[in-house]
């Protein structure tokens, strides 16, 4: 008995196993990455596969930015016509790749992209980690402030002991720590973010770079530059692009381009196209305006949250016949991995299964999300089911042992049946809290809805408005789910 | 009455821990006979009952069952053992995911492999033997505690069992439930099952049981037949559970 029971979990794992690998190994470059290092063949490399893989932030007009083109959105700005330009040379396609700003370098380090493009300067410290092209572009840096404080703040000097504002890991925020005397730095992952802290004095100013600032007064009448008067190596300042270490062949191709492009004065052309394309897109602010970016966000939100509850429930039930197996090697296992995942946060795991494991197998954003939020939430289904086996009353098992019955019949006509009932609830709580919990893939790049949120708030400079209505989105999807969930929990009580 | 006995229990010891439930219990069983067992509440009686059908396992002593050590029983051993002895509880544990003629279908048909037709017959007259064929579609929690006990009986008799054990089955009824339950064991009594009944039904025990066991402190103080005990008692603590008992009836 003991031993079957045993083979027919090792089965069960096996088979699960090989599934995950199915789904995870992807044939295109998954090798590549593991043998960059061994000769610089990154030219070559790009040119086989046909195609340039670029990582932006798409929330810096006019460096990067989305527009809805014909109802599809799409990245556009100075960086990305350059790059198109830049991959035109090199006689291949260009696919963007769109993530938050702290993770396009990581992006490039571990072979997620070619090259990052998100309006980087190449500062001594990212070089360590790096390889930059020359610079393309140099935009200078400025201070966003309110209009009111016009009158206060003119200069760099007059921010002295202030509180300045810089999305985290950029120069703007390095350059407000070291040159302002005195001064208090705020950090934010997104400029919308602190445009909006700007408006609502978190901050008194904002450290950005020029053809930004630019931007924002454009669109924002709230809003006035002052030019920054730091005095830089502009080597340190401009723009450039990043590649993995040891892509030299690439990086002189590309720098051939650069060159070009800039003898053209392509640059300032194509900012002025971002411009244009920055009209069109705040022209209608209307949220109502943006729905299909919030349908994309909804689909996505509800694809992970669907997929990840199904594989949850998979690895659940196997945990947990691991937790009652009898050997306690696999006892001690599940109890680990139980420990581990819930002791640590989501948004790690997001982050490890799409670099980590990303050094080994390259998986696209889409299916790093959806691998980490099941094992994650396997962890917590587990346990579920672990509750739920034994919430059954012991008498039921001694009842049906005192009567001859296997335990593997006990287990499958008198406990099971009885634990499902306890199980299916918590089961449904499970999926309305990853409907929620899901949010974090977004910061891998994943559309899911706060994703969408972010872009709608880059593209219409309104800082608040989306975020109300995803929360709506949010409350409407999970109330909704649980009254579908309560509806079938009223059934199934009367139903046994 | 056949000379070999059914069960034979040897030097029983239980721990759970530190606390010995069971301290050194001896006793036979023979076939047909129907066993009282009384005493105070935490003297070892319900762990005594569950150690004869393993339930338990014995911290050290034995327990054979015709003879053979039930310790050293296989998995199918121990199976069969449990399809010869069946066993009655106090909250009758019957599956409440299945109505009442499942919970009697359901180890005939997955231990014996009798076919679901089969099954069903012996079931619906089983029920009707403890009056209950009426039930035979409802679900446990629609019974009151009289008929679900009667049921877990109806149960236990499905798989044709040579002996059984009942612990405290009236413990948990209402008073005037008791009656119909007692009146089944009754019944089955004088049918000539082999029956260990862990009880504080005093009347029941004088009626029916040949001998009965008083047990205090996890040991067998006293055996004897039930006019001698209920009359006579000779062990002091006998005398004295016995005197509080009958005070209070």
């Amino acid at each position: 008995m003991k031993v079957k029971g045993r083979n027919v979990l090792l089965t069960v794992m096996t088979l699960c196993l090989s599934l995950l690998f199915l789904f995870t190994i992807q044939p295109s470059h998954s090798i590549t990455t593991t043998t960059a290092y061994a000769a610089d063949n990154s030219l070559q490399r790009v040119k086989a596969r046909g195609k340039i893989v670029m990582a932006t932030s798409p929330d810096y007009p006019p460096y990067e930015f989305q527009v809805s083109k014909n109802g599809k959105s799409e990245v556009v700005g100075m960086d990305v016509d350059i790059m198109k330009q830049v991959a035109k040379d090199l006689g291949v396609k260009l696919v963007v790749k769109s993530m938050s700003f702290s993770n396009v370098l990581v992006a490039v380090e571990t072979g997620k992209a070619d090259v990052a493009m998100s309006g980087i300067n190449p500062t001594p410290e990212r070089r360590q980690s790096v390889d930059f092209s020359e610079i393309y572009y140099n935009g200078g840096q400025s201070f966003l402030i309110n209009k009111t404080d016009a009158g206060k703040y003119t200069s760099k000097a007059s921010l002295a002991h202030k509180i300045i504002g810089a999305q985290t890991g950029t120069l703007q925020y390095n350059l407000a720590k070291s040159k302002i005397p005195g001064a208090q730095v705020k950090g934010m992952d997104k400029n919308t973010d602190l445009v909006l802290a700007l408006k609502t004095h978190k901050i008194d100013a904002l450290g950005i770079e020029t053809p930004s600032a630019e931007a924002y007064v454009k669109n924002d009448p709230d809003l006035k530059m002052i030019k920054s008067g730091y005095s830089l190596n502009k080597n340190d300042t401009g723009s450039a692009m990043a590649l993995k270490k040891g892509s030299g062949t690439l990086v002189a191709a590309i720098n051939k381009s650069i060159t070009k492009i800039k003898a053209k004065g392509l640059p300032n052309q194509y900012l002025a196209q971002a411009g244009k394309y920055m009209k069109v897109n705040t022209h209608n602010t209307s949220m109502f305006h943006y729905w299909t970016y919030f349908a994309k966000g909804i689909e996505y939100t509800l694809l992970i949250s669907a997929i990840s509850v199904i594989f949850g429930v998979l690895l659940g039930t196997i945990l947990a016949l691991m937790r009652f197996s009898k050997s306690k090697i696999f006892h001690a296992i599940s109890i680990a991995y139980v420990e581990f995942v819930r002791g640590t946060p989501l948004m790690v795991q997001v982050m490890f299964v799409y670099f980590g494991i990303g050094i080994v197998v390259n998986l696209p954003a889409l299916l790093s999300g959806i691998i980490a939020v099941s094992l994650n939430s396997g962890a917590y289904v587990e346990e579920i089911i672990r509750g739920g086996i034994n919430s059954v009353d012991k008498g039921q098992t001694e009842a049906s042992a005192s009567l001859g019955l296997a335990k593997t019949d006990t287990m499958r006509f008198v406990v099971l049946p009885q634990a499902l009932k306890n199980i299916w609830p918590a089961l449904g709580n499970e999926f309305v809290s990853l409907v929620k919990e899901s949010s974090i893939v977004s910061i891998i790049g994943v559309t899911d809805l706060i994703y969408q949120l972010n872009i709608v708030r880059a593209d219409t400079y309104r800082g608040v408005m989306p975020v109300f209505v995803a929360m709506i989105i949010y409350f409407v999807m999970t109330f909704i789910l649980t009254r579908v969930l309560n509806y079938f929990e009223g059934r199934m009580k009367h139903a046994k | 009455m056949p000379n070999k006995p059914l069960v034979e229990v040897k030097k029983l010891k239980k721990n759970y821990g530190d606390t010995e439930v069971l301290k050194e219990i001896d006793g036979t069983v023979m076939p047909g006979q129907v066993i009282c067992v009384i005493g105070p509440s935490g003297s070892g009686k319900s762990t005594f009952l569950r150690c004869l059908n393993m339930l338990e396992k014995p911290t050290s002593g034995q327990v054979l069952f015709e003879g053979k050590d039930t310790q050293k029983f296989s998995e199918e051993e121990l199976t069969t053992l449990r399809e010869r002895m069946g066993m009655v509880f106090q909250s009758f544990n019957l599956f409440p995911n299945l109505t009442v003629l499942e919970n009697l279908k359901l180890a005939p048909i997955r231990v014996k492999k009798m076919s679901d037709k089969d099954a069903e017959e012996k079931a619906l007259g089983l029920l009707k033997r403890v009056g209950l064929d009426e039930k035979a579609n409802v679900y446990p929690d629609s019974l009151s505690g009289g008929q679900a006990q009667r049921v877990a009986i109806a149960r236990a008799l499905a798989m044709d069992p040579e002996m059984l054990l009942f612990d405290e089955p009236t413990s948990a009824l209402d008073p005037e439930m008791v009656g119909e339950v007692l009146a089944v064991m009754k019944e089955l009594a004088e049918d000539g099952m082999t029956m260990v009944v862990v009880t504080h039904e005093m009347g029941f025990a004088k009626e029916v049981a040949n001998d009965v066991w008083f047990m205090a402190d996890g040991y067998i103080l006293e055996k004897n037949t039930p006019n001698e005990m209920f009359d006579h008692p000779k062990n002091p603590r006998t005398k004295d559970f016995i005197s509080k008992i009958i005070g209070n009836v």
